[in-house]
């Protein structure tokens, strides 16, 4: 039980980070992006490509991949988001769709379907109060809070921090306030690409690395984000987390193969009866 | 070669089928289903378990699975459409069709699994010689194609037709006027389901063998290609549309003489990719795609 828990919490915080790249996408551009799931998948074979095949250890390919996951994502922004932002949510969804067929497929097209991992030194697993945990699991939650931090410190106390809320929360009082709403977005996308990467590469590290890595985890990171309240920062992470712990929880009573139910589950029912979310506003129609 | 002409007509049929379900629930209603393969699989695996395990007759069992599919793509309207906008109704949509791909591969008791269902039985199988089945076969998907059409015409012509338009132009509008949007959404959403139940089925009728497998996102790709190639709201633009991109990628299947060195995941792999280049190609440089949606005019003499 404290060792299901445990687990949970660890794939809870895998998806800490994709949540909250996820919930900025969200703010800033106003659609749910499916591509972040095919977004991971080519980051974790960008740190495979540095890490297995020219041998560098994990960390430095994992931040070569993230910064390189961002400024594709400006570029592919330019590309195709950027002609369609005018044209409406669902427009922008249909393109995310499509961006993910083409994203996940390139992986698929480089490295086969056949799952790989990366080139890790196996350490013994040891235990604390009864728990069992690997070297992989401790990675996972050092590099999650490192990442959180740095982004709580970059939210609250950081001009671009500042100006990323301020077009989530009110895109023309920003512009009139003299934020220049293209940078803001191309930062945004800088951060949740490097995000999305740093995301990958550890669910690469949690199971293994295969075309759909990364849109398994799509329902639970956007349901993450919902349950949160989408656009709010502090709201994915306490999302990731209860998603993580319920849904590893629940393989004690269900079949393990549906765990993708309890976050769908647990849309459902955010939907029902909080629709904002646990840390979100209340959403005003105009 | 006539045979495979033949086989690909039938193939086109259904899949256009699909196109005018996907083309009725996001063109015309406005409400786009990312769960569409699920609900295709649902429809397939309904009207063949209802023939294999409820002993049903063909045409009970393509009812039923209409029937099934519709319900279930009413319930999710209704769960989600209550309470949030477009976003969030997205996003169910694809978790539930992830969902039901989930079902159909692990309920073993039900749907053997990955090793999936074989001997689905056809309308007038044993009537019917097996070397003329296929003609027979075609003509049955082409009767069904037109009928779904003509049923789509009418009723998008029809007030309940005019209604939907105007739900999907400006739902607060349509709401101030006294109709129940809620109502006139889930009930898009269950005729579009229905339609995806009986292409489903059509599926299972023509292969013969379900499983798993054929419900991949190669399905959700190309219906939605078709749709945005045919033109958003426009019937006869989505069979144009089903129709090309079935040819494009029944046709991608000879690129395999001319590139050896592909093997069929990559080939899987480069249509998918040019599927998406082509989806986000049409959206920004022709987002009104190739076919005009219907419009009432006035016709002066």
């Amino acid at each position: 039980m404290l060792q299901t828990a445990f687990n949970g919490m660890v794939t809870g915080v895998i998806m800490t980070l994709p949540a909250l790249a996820v919930t900025l996408l969200f703010g800033v551009l106003k659609f749910p992006n499916f591509a972040v799931g095919a977004m991971m998948t080519v980051a974790a074979y960008l740190a495979f490509a540095l890490n297995a095949q020219l041998g560098w250890p994990l960390a430095p390919a994992t931040a070569v991949a993230a910064g390189a996951m961002g400024v594709l994502c400006i570029g592919i922004d330019q590309v195709t988001f950027k002609p369609l932002r005018e044209r409406g949510a669902i427009t922008l969804m249909v393109a995310s769709l499509g961006l993910g067929f083409i994203l996940e497929n390139l992986a698929r097209f480089a490295y086969g379907n056949s799952a790989r991992s990366f080139d890790l030194e196996l350490a013994r697993p040891f235990r604390l109060v009864g728990v069992r945990m690997n070297q992989e699991q401790m990675i996972t939650i050092a590099v999650s809070a490192a990442a959180m931090l740095a982004m709580w410190v970059l939210l609250t106390r950081m001009p671009m921090g500042r100006a990323m809320r301020a077009v989530a929360d009110n895109p023309s009082l920003a512009q009139v306030r003299g934020i220049e709403t293209p940078r803001v977005i191309r930062w945004t996308w800088f951060i949740a690409g490097a995000l999305l990467a740093v995301g990958g590469v550890l669910i690469g590290m949690d199971r293994a690395l295969e075309p759909p890595m990364g849109s398994n985890y799509l329902i639970s990171v956007f349901a993450a984000a919902i349950l949160g309240g989408l656009g709010s920062p502090l709201g994915a992470f306490a999302g990731a987390l209860v998603i993580g712990v319920v849904s590893e929880l629940s393989t004690l009573v269900i079949a393990p193969n549906y765990r993708i139910g309890v976050p769908l589950v647990a849309i459902a029912v955010i939907l029902v009866f909080r629709p904002q979310g646990l840390f979100g506003q209340p959403y005003i129609r105009k | 070669m006539i045979s495979f002409l033949i086989l690909m007509s039938i193939v086109i049929c259904f899949s256009a089928i699909l196109a005018l379900a996907l083309n009725f629930q996001w063109g015309l209603g406005g409400m786009v289903n990312f769960g569409l393969t699920g609900f295709y699989a649902l429809g397939a695996y309904a009207a063949a378990l209802l023939m294999l395990k409820g002993g049903a007759n063909t045409f009970v069992a393509t009812v039923g699975a209409m029937a099934i599919v519709a319900a279930a793509c009413g319930l999710v309207a209704f769960v989600t459409l209550r309470v949030s906008e477009e976003d969030y109704f997205a996003i169910v949509t694809l978790g539930v069709g992830e969902m039901l791909r989930l079902m159909a591969l692990n309920e073993d008791w039900l749907t053997k699994g990955a090793l999936g269902l074989t001997g689905v039985p056809r309308p007038f199988g044993d009537a019917i010689a097996p070397q003329y089945y296929q003609y027979f076969l075609l003509a049955l998907a082409v009767a069904l194609l037109l009928a779904t059409l003509w049923f789509l015409d009418r009723l998008a012509r029809s007030p309940f037709g005019r209604l939907v338009r105007a739900v999907r132009e400006d739902d607060v509008v349509a709401a101030t006027l006294g109709k129940n949007v809620l109502w006139v959404r889930v009930r898009v959403f269950a005729i579009g389901g229905g339609i995806i139940g009986l292409a489903g089925s059509l599926h299972g009728f023509y292969y013969q063998y379900i499983d798993p497998t054929q419900f991949t996102n190669i399905v959700i790709a190309y219906a939605f290609m078709a749709v945005i190639a045919g033109g958003r709201g426009a019937h006869r633009g989505a069979i144009f549309g089903a129709a090309a991109v079935m040819l494009l990628l029944e046709g991608s299947r000879f690129a395999k003489d001319v590139i050896p060195a592909l093997d069929s995941d990559q080939l899987a792999a480069i249509r998918l990719i040019i599927i998406g280049v082509g989806l986000i190609a049409l959206l920004i440089y022709r987002p009104q795609g190739f076919f005009r949606e219907y419009r009432l005019r006035a016709n002066f003499k």
